[in-house]
């Protein structure tokens, strides 16, 4: 099951993406909170305090490798298993739920 | 980078729950790529319901599988008709409504989550049962 909230600022979109991880969490099911927001707020909602919601740190280099697909596209592409970096780079949030913050966090009004 | 970031949402074995950029116009064919079902959250009033429907259309022309409503802040009786009258109208699949709920702001005061600030708010109880529709409808 994959996902993704949207709406407007103040909408109210974090409340109800963050309470619905937790819940889907609180039944024993493994869930990962992404938040791609440039104004992260999802910790909080989540139960992550903001001091260790820190924004993902610059990734090193050697856990990336550049795949060229058919078309000559390139991409780059990550060398671990999914799993293993968000268990390496989440944030554990609740039982059976890890928090990964793709943007900056700040401490800006919620969405 | 964001590229790498987005593909952990179609690669992880765990359920993933994306909180998108606000706004639907930032709306990328990379996050439409890797989620089965987008929840559009909108307000019980013309403007964020036009909004709301302006999402679905886009949602579509992404290519995204499934798009779903999730009405947030109803008040009254008569919000909760405004919504429905909307998404009927415009069949716009409305999953949830989720009542207007002073437990919200609380826990935001409180710099608290809601689930653990108040598990037994309306708000929350209309969330477990989003919860139990998405799973119901889950691939």
């Amino acid at each position: 099951m994959k996902i993704a909230i949207g709406g407007k600022g103040g909408s109210g979109k974090t409340t109800i993406a963050g309470t619905l991880a937790r819940v889907l969490a609180a039944r024993g099911l493994p869930v990962v909170a992404l938040d791609d927001d440039s104004n992260p707020n999802l910790a909080l909602t989540v139960g992550v305090p903001a001091g260790r919601a820190a924004g993902l740190p610059a990734l090193p280099r050697d856990l990336l490798e550049e795949r060229q697909d058919a078309q000559g596209q390139t991409s780059l592409e990550l060398k671990i298993p999914t799993d293993d970096f968000i268990d390496r780079y989440g944030v554990p949030a609740a039982d059976n739920l890890t928090l990964l913050v793709m943007g900056q966090p700040s401490h800006g009004g919620s969405g | 980078m964001r590229g790498v970031l987005h593909g952990l949402v179609a690669e992880t074995s765990r359920i993933a729950i994306v909180d998108l950029e606000a706004g639907l116009e930032h709306l990328s064919r990379g996050t439409a790529r890797h989620v089965d079902t987008l929840l559009v959250i909108g307000e019980p009033y013309f403007k964020s319901l036009e909004t709301a429907h302006r999402s679905f259309t886009l949602a579509r022309e992404l290519g995204i599988k499934q798009t779903r409503m999730v009405a947030n802040k109803v008040r009254t009786p008569r919000d909760e008709d405004t919504v429905r009258e909307f998404a009927n109208r415009h069949a716009l699949d409305l999953v949830t409504v989720v009542p207007y709920d002073t437990a919200v702001t609380e826990a935001d005061e409180r710099g608290a989550a809601l689930f653990e600030h108040r598990p037994d708010a309306p708000s929350v109880a209309a969330i477990r049962h989003l919860a139990d529709q998405l799973v119901e409808a889950a691939p």
